[in-house]
């Protein structure tokens, strides 16, 4: 489903560069819950960021779905990751002036149709998180538990083979973010699709199939659960 | 001033767009109220320049307008006691044949008394009493200055031929001046003749325009002028020379106050740049002014911060502003000089420079602006937690300040008309104005601060609609307009900068409109005739020389020429002030001559001018000296104070200072005076129009230098002197566009920095680059959409306040308000058009941001 072969990412900050993923490869397969942890600057977002096609590699091809995303144009990695990648965030990263209902559509209308088509899909995603009761609710409104739940919806809209999450428990207390974990494979089991998580917490990363632990921009070690 | 150069320089120079832009505002504002000062310094100056080198050691003049003070008087004047000197003098502007818009002044003096007033140097021998009487002998005399010998090519014993009220006559130079004293008016276009010479010239045989005096020593001016006074019985005016001067510059009180309205527009329009620039830059930089609060810097210094830095804007671009504005006057000056020379009197302009005072004001003007504007933004600022730096959202102040916004919004539209209907008591007519066009600034200040409101009942509204009419697409309209509510205040002031700037335009464009509307539509009454004919300039004014008489009969016995009546219009002073007094043949013309009346019927007072039982004054004459219908007023003619019943008020636009309307027989008998401006032609019907303009030109043409109009080139000639006179205006059009698009760029970049993050996770989540431009795009269309309409709404009021309101109270002047409305729909789609042309860096911008480092948040 994902597989990445010999990626090089080198990011330059004025005269210094930083290496941020060193001849990495990975191969994730259809269905698979992997946790990718690691310290901070190992490299685990800028790899989410590399098969969402948020970013490309300075070197080495990043395939998904069989196509290597890494050499689409813009637009065709847009279109495509609008399709096929849903994206979890640490800080959410909701509208605030949508409501609930509104920011679960926003993918949907990105993609140029009529809202009144999507509003069964809208409301068994709602349900699905279990925020049926809360669609007319402005994020601000919510707790983060919710917003977070109200995050995976968003990228569920499109039933996406692909769900990428950042960190999604770094901004939220235990019990929400047991919550959130147990969701997030929930989804993976039942709908078959793959879930790639960058977290530092362990307990978090027991959720996977797989950890892949990275250092210094390269897989340390990679164990299954 | 650490901290300036650590901090502000360094955001200066980063947001160095935003800072030349900024810059740019203030140059214009400054350049315009710079150039509007020095032109009005220039134009009194010239005024009472000119008095002062004509009046010479004169402490005190006799004078009648152009009615003129009979010659008859003089000796009266010369004999009174206590008068040493007395110089009898004609004065005019007369054109030179075959030197086009040649004019020279023509100074008619009795040269053996002149001399003890002025001091005329002639160039070459001495000028002794021989040569004088030599001068003087000879009918043909002409003294010209050396310049004008030198510029005109024309020396001593040379002809040159001027167009006077008996046609072109040839005079020959026979001295030649030196440029000093007298002879330094008007460039060196000036000229002496012998005084009988002149008053042919001028055809006021047996009139004098002036009789300049000087005192015995040990005699009081005032009991010297009392006994004059005394003598004359009302048939001239005895003045200072600086009274005359003052006087003179009265005419000009409503034109200078426009280009001062103009000038605080300008002023109103800067100040909201400014505001707007330091209000975006303060909520950009919340997070940075969190941190500082949080590193222990006081409220106190964050509010000094602010202000300095918009000090230093201010400081440059008010200096600059004074230079640009020196260059800008030479321009208007041209502008204004031709307009004045058109409508009121033929000016000697002298060359527009910078006083210490305007500097002093421009500087003034520049900073004090900047920092009143920048003061409520700074405060904002303080109120900025040092928790900022903590939020990880965009800064969404979706209520904050728009409560606040609102209440003063609504207290400054109240306050608004209280200003108008409770005005201060004992308030002239400039008084009156100016509380006028005070009210006219704080009411589109209150709807100004309704913008964020307003911002938030649209998106509303917006969000109903769009849920209700699902079919309809709302993608990158809907999240534009939501981007507009998650920042009412900052959306809200660009929109109240397009609602001024808009409201200006508007008020200006709507005035001009309903001026030449008004005007059009009173040309079309009040002249009605087929053909006009006059010489010299196509309209009856300072430029035009008036003729003879004599020509009528033979202009009346043209085949085709049904009626003729003859217009004659003198400049004269009612009660000390200037007005204007009109004369035709309301007999003569009875059967076509149609007259708009502001109060009374028209033909009945025609007819009873006809009758001579009366006068007919005009509205501005009515307003002006609180006259009504049936009252008497008493006027100052060559025979003496004259009084005369009001029979009706008639509209006039020829002048704003006030006229009369007298029968012709009646103003020649009292008047002395059978010139005439204007002979009015009506054809007979299927008479050969071209035919008719044909024969009298080629009749009379080039002798008196004819002008002979259609109604329609009568009516382009009066479009084309209102439109000189609103040129200054336009310029503060430009500023105003200028400034809104700077605003809309500003704060749609600054909405997009600010978004950064929001567009990033857009960007995630599958919004194409293409999308992200439409949205900002449509962002920038809302604000031009929501500004219009508003800019719109608030012009409207102002400008129907200012035809209505404003005009009346300064001019006396009813104008019909003309509704510009297909300059309203330009308007509308202007303000869209270019915010969406102003939204194009910014979209550009927001669709270039990179997706990882916007979301980014290790």
């Amino acid at each position: 489903m994902i597989r990445l072969i010999d990626v090089h990412k080198v990011y330059k900050q004025g005269r210094n560069e930083i290496t941020a993923l060193d001849g990495l490869s990975l191969d994730i397969q259809k269905g698979e819950f992997v946790a990718v942890m690691g310290p901070s600057g190992s490299g685990k977002s800028t790899l989410l960021h590399l098969i969402g096609g948020l970013d490309r590699p300075t070197e080495g091809e990043v395939l998904v779905d069989n196509r290597i995303i890494s050499q689409m144009a813009d637009d065709e990695v847009t279109l495509f990751r609008r399709v096929k990648i849903g994206f979890v965030f640490q800080f959410f990263n909701l509208l605030p002036t949508l409501t609930a209902e509104e920011n679960v559509l926003l993918p949907l209308i990105l993609d140029g149709r009529p809202g009144s088509d999507h509003e069964p899909r809208v409301k068994t995603l709602l349900e699905r998180v279990g925020l049926a009761g809360r669609r007319d609710h402005l994020p601000e409104e919510l707790s983060g538990g919710e917003m977070q739940r109200l995050a995976i919806a968003r990228a569920l809209a499109f039933n996406p083979p692909i769900l990428l999450a950042d960190e999604p428990t770094g901004n939220l207390d235990s019990r929400s973010g047991e919550s959130i974990l147990g969701l997030m494979r929930q989804i993976n089991r039942e709908e078959r699709c793959t879930v790639v998580m960058a977290t530092h917490n362990r307990e978090a990363a027991g959720y996977g199939d797989r950890i892949v632990q990275l250092k210094d921009g390269k897989i340390e070690e990679e164990s299954p659960r | 001033m650490r901290l300036l150069r650590f901090l502000s320089w360094r955001h200066l120079r980063r947001h160095r767009l935003r800072t030349f832009l900024t810059f740019l505002g203030i140059v214009l504002g400054v350049a315009v109220i710079v150039a509007i000062a020095i032109v009005n310094r220039t134009l009194i100056n010239s005024f009472q320049q000119t008095i002062e080198l004509v009046a010479g050691k004169a402490v005190l003049q006799v004078s009648n307008g152009e009615s003129g003070v009979r010659e008859a008087l003089y000796p009266v004047i010369r004999d009174t006691q206590g008068v040493r000197d007395a110089a009898p003098a004609v004065e005019g502007f007369l054109p030179v044949v075959g030197f086009k818009g040649e004019r020279l002044f023509i100074y008619g003096v009795d040269f053996l008394a002149d001399f003890s007033i002025r001091e005329h140097q002639f160039a070459g021998a001495p000028f002794g009493l021989e040569s004088a009487l030599d001068f003087i002998a000879r009918p043909d005399s002409i003294a010209l200055t050396e310049s004008l010998s030198r510029r005109l090519r024309i020396s001593i014993g040379s002809e040159i031929t001027l167009v006077t009220s008996r046609g072109a006559l040839s005079y020959t130079v026979r001295a030649l001046l030196k440029e000093q004293g007298t002879a330094k008016v008007f460039g060196g276009s000036f000229a002496l003749m012998d005084l009988p010479v002149a008053q042919i010239a001028f055809g006021k045989e047996g009139k004098l325009d002036i009789v300049d005096l000087t005192i015995e020593e040990g005699e009081k001016i005032e009991a010297v002028r009392n006994r004059i006074r005394q003598r004359l019985q009302g048939a001239a005016e005895v003045q200072r020379p600086q009274e005359r001067g003052e006087q003179i510059e009265s005419l000009l009180t409503s034109f200078r106050l426009g280009l001062f309205f103009v000038s605080l527009v300008a002023l109103f329009v800067g100040f909201f740049l400014i505001y707007n620039t330091v209000s975006v830059s303060v909520v950009q930089r919340k997070r940075e002014i969190g941190t500082l609060r949080c590193l222990g810097m006081m409220r106190r210094n964050i509010m000094a911060l602010i202000l300095e830095e918009s000090l230093i804007i201010a400081l440059s671009a008010s200096l600059a502003g004074v230079v640009a504005g020196v260059f800008l006057a030479q321009v208007a000056l041209l502008s204004v000089g031709k307009s004045v020379s058109s409508l009121f009197l033929q000016i000697d302009l002298a060359k527009g420079a910078l006083s210490l005072g305007d500097f002093w004001l421009a500087l003034a003007g520049g900073l004090g602006i900047s920092i009143l504007a920048a003061l409520y933004p700074a405060w904002e600022a303080t109120q900025v937690t040092p928790l900022e730096n903590y939020r990880q959202t965009a800064w969404s102040p979706r209520s904050q300040g728009v409560f606040r916004a609102t209440m003063a919004g609504l207290l400054l539209l109240l306050f608004s008309p209280a200003l108008l209907f409770f005005p201060a008591p004992g308030l002239g007519e400039v008084g009156k104005f100016t509380l006028g066009v005070v009210a006219l600034l704080i009411f589109l200040l209150g709807l100004s601060f309704l913008a964020p409101l307003f911002v938030l009942v649209w998106v509303g509204f917006l969000r109903r609609c769009l849920s209700r009419w699902s079919l309809l697409s709302w993608d990158e309209w809907r999240l534009a307009s939501d981007g507009l509510g998650r920042s009412p205040m900052r959306a809200g002031i660009t929109i109240a900068t397009l609602i001024i700037s808009l409201a200006a335009i508007f008020t200006i464009a709507a005035f001009v409109h309903s001026v030449r509307g008004s005007l059009l539509s009173w040309v079309d009454q009040m002249v009605t005739a087929d053909l006009i004919v006059s010489s010299s300039a196509r309209t009856a004014g300072p430029m035009n020389v008036p003729l003879r008489e004599d020509l009528a009969p033979g202009i009346k016995a043209l085949p085709g020429v049904q009626v003729l009546d003859l217009y004659r219009l003198i400049r004269s002073t009612y009660q000390g002030r200037p007005i204007l007094i009109e004369s035709f043949s309301a007999q003569a013309s009875a059967s076509v001559r149609r007259l708009p009346m502001a109060e009374g019927k028209g033909e009945t007072a025609l007819r009873q001018m006809a009758a001579g039982e009366g006068v007919i004054v005009s509205e501005s004459f009515k307003s002006k000296f609180g006259k009504r219908l049936g009252d008497t007023v008493e006027l100052p003619t060559p025979s003496g104070l004259a009084r005369f019943k009001i029979i009706g008020v008639y509209i006039d636009y020829s002048s704003d200072s006030g006229s009369v309307l007298i029968d012709r027989s009646l103003y020649k008998k009292i008047w002395h005076d059978e010139l005439v401006d204007a002979f009015d032609l009506w054809l007979a019907p299927g008479a050969d129009q071209q035919e008719i303009i044909q024969t009298i030109k080629e009749n009379y043409g080039e002798k008196y230098q004819l002008f002979v109009s259609t109604h329609r080139e009568l009516r382009d000639a009066v479009v084309n002197i209102m439109e000189q006179s609103f040129v200054v205006n336009y310029a503060v059009e430009i500023v105003a566009v200028i400034v809104a698009i700077f605003s809309v760029i500003n704060t749609l970049l600054a909405s997009v920095l600010d978004r950064t993050r929001e567009i990033g996770v857009l960007r995630a989540i599958g919004a194409t680059q293409g999308q992200l431009r439409r949205m900002v795009m449509a962002e920038a269309g809302w604000i031009g959409f929501l500004g219009g309409v508003l800019g719109l709404i608030a012009g409207t009021v102002m400008s129907y306040h200012h035809v209505v309101y404003n005009t009346k109270v300064l001019t006396g002047w009813t104008f019909q308000y003309y509704y510009p409305f297909g300059f309203a729909f330009l308007c509308l789609i202007l303000s869209v058009a270019l915010c969406l042309l102003a939204g194009y860096i910014p979209a550009k911008q927001a669709a270039s941001i990179p997706i990882v480092s916007a979301i980014g948040y290790e």
